[in-house]
């Protein structure tokens, strides 16, 4: 998985392409949790080039959730994919996770 | 079409990069048996996540272990098995997830059953789970 991270009005902006499975949740794990670590916990991921999420990867999403909440932040998503979206319904993330139609206005919530 | 038995079988070793070849062969599987786009996503993530506990669970994250997916079908059912041959299903130690409180893992079987009709499992056999994934077909 190719996964770019940038910044932009004081917002990190991760996004990841390719299949957010099993296989890849290890490389989206240790990315967000060296992020946080060093203090950038206003996090944005952008979905949109992911077609395909597994247990795995939302695992790793609500995983970094909680910890950029707790050290005063949070992971803001956009872009969902209509199949990728339909996990996030099915499982309720939708409600408890915060998610933006596009990029712009996952960073623009931010204030 | 016929529903006597797997027309194609994926063997896959248990390393979770051969997750994505597995979806590979699956939507090819599943595009010869005419089934709707819609529907080849949701049964990629039912079989992944399946594939996924064999890798996890049946045989605690080691690789090189084999898995064997099998898919067939008429035009009433479809039908997956996924076959490990690691620790057998335990279905006293397996507990729902709860959703409200908005759990890290545990989630796997939860979406299995979210986009097929039938799952059960067996595991009379000498070693490992046969799990069977069915899903029913809609009449034009």
């Amino acid at each position: 998985m190719e996964i770019q991270v940038t910044q932009t009005q004081g917002v990190t902006v991760v996004v990841p392409t390719g299949d957010l499975d099993m296989g890849a949740a290890d490389q989206v794990r240790r990315v967000l949790t060296e992020l946080i670590d060093k203090g950038q916990v206003k996090l944005v991921m952008d979905l949109g080039g992911v077609g395909y999420i597994d247990s795995s990867g939302l695992g790793t999403l609500v995983a970094a959730m909680k910890q950029a909440r707790a050290a005063g932040g949070n992971l803001k998503l956009c872009a969902l994919q209509d199949d990728v979206r339909s996990i996030f319904e099915m499982t309720r993330l939708i409600k408890v996770m915060s998610v933006h139609a596009t990029r712009q206005e996952a960073v623009a919530s931010w204030g | 079409m016929r529903d006597g038995g797997p027309e194609g079988t994926f063997v896959l070793t248990s390393e979770p990069q051969h997750l994505a070849r597995l979806r590979d062969w699956l939507r090819g599987e599943l595009t010869r048996l005419k089934v709707e786009n819609q529907e080849q996503f949701g049964l990629q993530v039912a079989v992944g996540e399946i594939c996924s506990n064999s890798i996890r669970h049946a045989y605690a994250g080691l690789g090189g272990k084999p898995i064997h997916v099998s898919v067939w079908g008429n035009e009433d059912r479809l039908v997956i098995e996924v076959r490990d041959f690691g620790k057998k299903f335990d279905p006293e130690a397996y507990r729902p997830p709860d959703l409200e409180a908005v759990p890290e893992g545990g989630i796997g079987l939860h979406l299995v059953r979210q986009f097929v009709d039938e799952l059960s499992y067996d595991v009379t056999q000498e070693q490992g789970t046969r799990w069977i994934l069915v899903k029913h077909r809609r009449r034009e």
